[in-house]
């Protein structure tokens, strides 16, 4: 269970100063998926850094299973991070020069999970992303789709309780976009991980239980897609209420 | 992250930009070949100094003055100063205490020496070489057994033992004079000639007496020129052999030598009267049985006889390779000090090139330290490989020019200049890395301080 309350964060000094996320308030519960919407420069990715413990907003408080990861001191919130969080990042933020192998091992490698684990871990990681056929190559040699389920190995191998991903498709065509979401939601389905999507895609917000969406830093609404109609990729049925702007 | 999988990555990101690792390593591998090559000199240089007082001075081997200014080359005194009545004045203005013949008996007594013998320099009138009537002049001192000499011509006692005392000994370079002086043909003709040396009684304060006389005698004129000349005396030697000067060979006399018992004569002999009678700058004498020559160096330093010992004069020529190796070290010193801002720049370009990477590790939850440590250890792996390159390449040159050096210096077969040995090899590199980690201390702070969010921003 995630608890976002009264979240506030200004960027800025005080005759610029911008406030980027205001007074945000909502709760996730465990395992379920969360599209993250709103347009550019509204806050999302500042929202998803301040939940994942990378930035530290002014006001109030996030807590995870009960603990405010605000007022952990760094290294705690670095190990939380490295243990029980994961990041996909909208520019994928593969290490070019490095093996598949090696980039999937880097968060093992900061978990600080011993050597003779990692091999196994790293190998389901890249299997589950049927990257297992690129183990030895060079992360730069792989296409844009190839590269961005290599980032979805780097963020599962280590089998985390939340997710971030930061418009995960955003860089790929439909077909790629949909193999890595359904990379995503099978992996959120399987294991029961929080599953936090920031997106631009209202295709893809659909698929998640909830809909956050943001405007200027405030939450403009939430919603929660009835279970049936999540299970169907049927368009005809996706059609919630209070959605109707986004549909033409 | 654990320090081995630290040291992995850091090692992978350096060869990911090889050049530019290889550059930075080269500025530290300069310095690392000075101070190899430093190092391996001093090494070459002690050594070769061993075997050469250990094959050329008796180690129980005792040079004793009176002054330990002697050693020091004395302090020169310039002002108003007491009278000694035992202290000659050098040239240099320099006043040095000499030893009595008192002091050398005192010496003598003692049960732990031996061989107790004093320094006698003298200055001879002239010298002829028999069937020549052309004069020449040069120093005349005792042939010194404590001190292995190799001769050119003729032969030599072994070491430790005396030439007769009808014998002379002279340098090689004596004898080339002497041939280019057209009183002999070949250098080695002189062995077995005769040479008579001429030295002179000091002239005296003539008597009333004297005076009188020879005022009174037939050749007035001639009587006082005979009066206060001086009486001179004639004593004749057999060349035996020619000194050569070696490289082996550590002090060479260069003047004509002969027997102790000569020397001190003809000393006296031109001497008596004058305030240098049976006085001596030094003595030599070698520490009794098994009494240790340090041992014997700090009894005499009480009984006030400031002393020598064949480990002092390693220890002096040991100074002087020192200052030399130091010279050549400070040059090593100085390139490692300009391969520090090679790795500051590098690795803050590192830092610069890899902030994408450095947020991405920050935002898998790597604590700062350890994004620090990654830094750090790349410069020390730069370092390492600095060293390890100079070090190399230092040893390879080194050991493969070693013969040329040796065949130029004429050091002797057997004898190198360079000796490089692993262990002082070893702590120069771990040296180096610890330089280069101290050099890349600032980048990596600034790898370590910087914020996740803002280097994710950066494409
Ligand atoms: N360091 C900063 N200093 C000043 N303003 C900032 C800073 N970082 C972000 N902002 C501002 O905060 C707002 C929210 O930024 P954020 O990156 O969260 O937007 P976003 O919703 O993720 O947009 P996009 O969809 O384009 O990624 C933007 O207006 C941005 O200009
Ligand atoms: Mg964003």
């Amino acid at each position: 269970m995630i608890e976002v309350r009264s979240v506030s964060k200004t960027y800025g000094k005080k005759s610029n100063v911008f406030v980027a996320l205001d007074d945000v308030s909502f709760e996730i519960p465990d395992g379920a998926s969360i599209a993250i919407l709103g347009k550019s420069g509204s806050g999302k990715s500042t929202l998803m850094h301040a939940m994942s413990g990378l930035d530290r907003p002014e006001k109030g408080q996030i807590v995870v299973d009960g603990e405010d990861i605000l007022k952990l001191k760094r290294k705690a919130v670095d190990h939380f991070r490295a243990t029980e969080m994961s990041f996909i990042f909208q520019s994928f933020f593969v290490q070019a020069n490095e093996t598949c192998y090696d980039n999937v091992s880097l968060p093992l490698e900061i978990a600080r999970v011993p050597k003779r684990e990692r091999k196994e871990k790293v190998l389901r990681a890249l299997k589950a992303v049927e990257l297992d056929d690129k183990i030895k190559s060079k992360a730069r040699n792989l296409s844009g789709g190839q590269k961005q389920r290599l980032a979805i190995a780097r963020a599962i191998v280590n089998q985390p309780k939340i997710l971030f991903a930061d418009e995960p498709t955003g860089n790929l065509d439909s077909t790629t976009g949909e193999t890595i979401e359904n990379l995503l939601f099978a992996y959120n389905k399987k294991f029961g991980t929080t599953l936090i999507i920031v997106t631009h895609d209202d295709d893809l917000a659909e698929k998640c239980d909830i809909q956050i969406r943001i405007k200027d830093g405030k939450i403009e609404s939430t919603t929660k897609s009835k279970p049936s109609q999540k299970a169907t990729k049927d368009g005809a049925h996706k059609v919630p209420l209070g959605h109707h702007r986004r549909i033409q | 992250m654990k320090r081995r999988d630290i040291i992995r990555r850091a090692g992978r990101s350096l060869r990911q930009a090889k050049t530019r690792t290889l550059l930075t390593s080269f500025a530290i591998a300069v310095g690392a070949f000075t101070l190899t090559v430093s190092l391996a000199a001093g090494e070459g240089s002690r050594q070769y100094a061993n075997k050469l007082i250990g094959s050329n001075i008796n180690p129980q081997a005792l040079f004793i003055v009176k002054d330990k200014n002697f050693f020091g080359g004395g302090q020169s005194q310039s002002g108003l100063r007491d009278y000694d009545p035992n202290a000659t004045t050098n040239r240099a203005g320099v006043a040095i205490k000499q030893l009595t013949q008192d002091d050398v008996t005192k010496l003598q007594k003692r049960s732990d020496l031996t061989d107790v013998q004093p320094l006698y320099q003298l200055t001879i009138k002239y010298l002829v070489v028999a069937g020549s009537d052309k004069k020449f002049t040069a120093d005349v001192s005792r042939y010194d057994d404590t001190v292995r000499n190799e001769s050119s011509s003729g032969s030599l006692p072994p070491l430790g033992q005396q030439i007769g005392d009808d014998e002379l000994v002279m340098p090689q370079s004596f004898a080339d004079t002497l041939v280019s002086e057209n009183v002999i043909k070949n250098s080695a003709d002189i062995i077995g000639k005769k040479i008579t040396l001429t030295v002179t009684k000091p002239s005296q304060q003539p008597t009333d007496a004297q005076i009188k006389q020879a005022l009174t005698s037939k050749n007035p004129t001639a009587a006082i020129a005979q009066l206060t000349n001086g009486v001179s005396k004639d004593v004749s030697f057999v060349v035996s052999a020619l000194t050569k000067q070696s490289s082996t060979n550590l002090s060479f006399t260069s003047a004509v030598q002969i027997a102790p018992s000569q020397a001190q004569q003809l000393f006296d002999y031109t001497t008596l009267g004058t305030s240098n009678y049976q006085k001596y700058a030094a003595v030599t004498a070698l520490a009794s049985g098994s009494n240790k020559p340090e041992d014997v160096k700090a009894a005499l330093a009480q009984a006030g006889y400031p002393s020598q010992t064949a480990h002092d004069l390693q220890n002096l020529l040991f100074t002087i390779v020192n200052i030399l190796q130091g010279i050549v070290a400070g040059f090593g010193v100085l390139a490692l000090f300009a391969s520090v801002f090679g790795i500051i720049n590098t690795q803050y370009i590192s830092v610069l090139e890899r902030t994408q990477q450095i947020g991405l590790m920050k935002a898998l939850g790597m604590p700062n330290k350890d994004v620090a440590k990654l830094f750090r250890y790349e410069a020390a792996w730069i370092g390492f490989l600095g060293g390890v390159i100079g070090s190399g390449v230092a040893w390879g040159v080194g050991t493969a020019l070693n013969p040329v050096i040796t065949d130029k210096l004429s050091l002797g077969t057997g004898n190198s200049l360079l000796i490089f040995q692993p262990l002082p090899v070893i702590i120069l590199i771990v040296v180096l890395m610890l330089i280069a980690v101290v050099a890349g201390y600032l980048p990596a702070r600034k790898a370590a301080k910087l914020d996740p969010i803002e280097a994710l921003r950066t494409e």
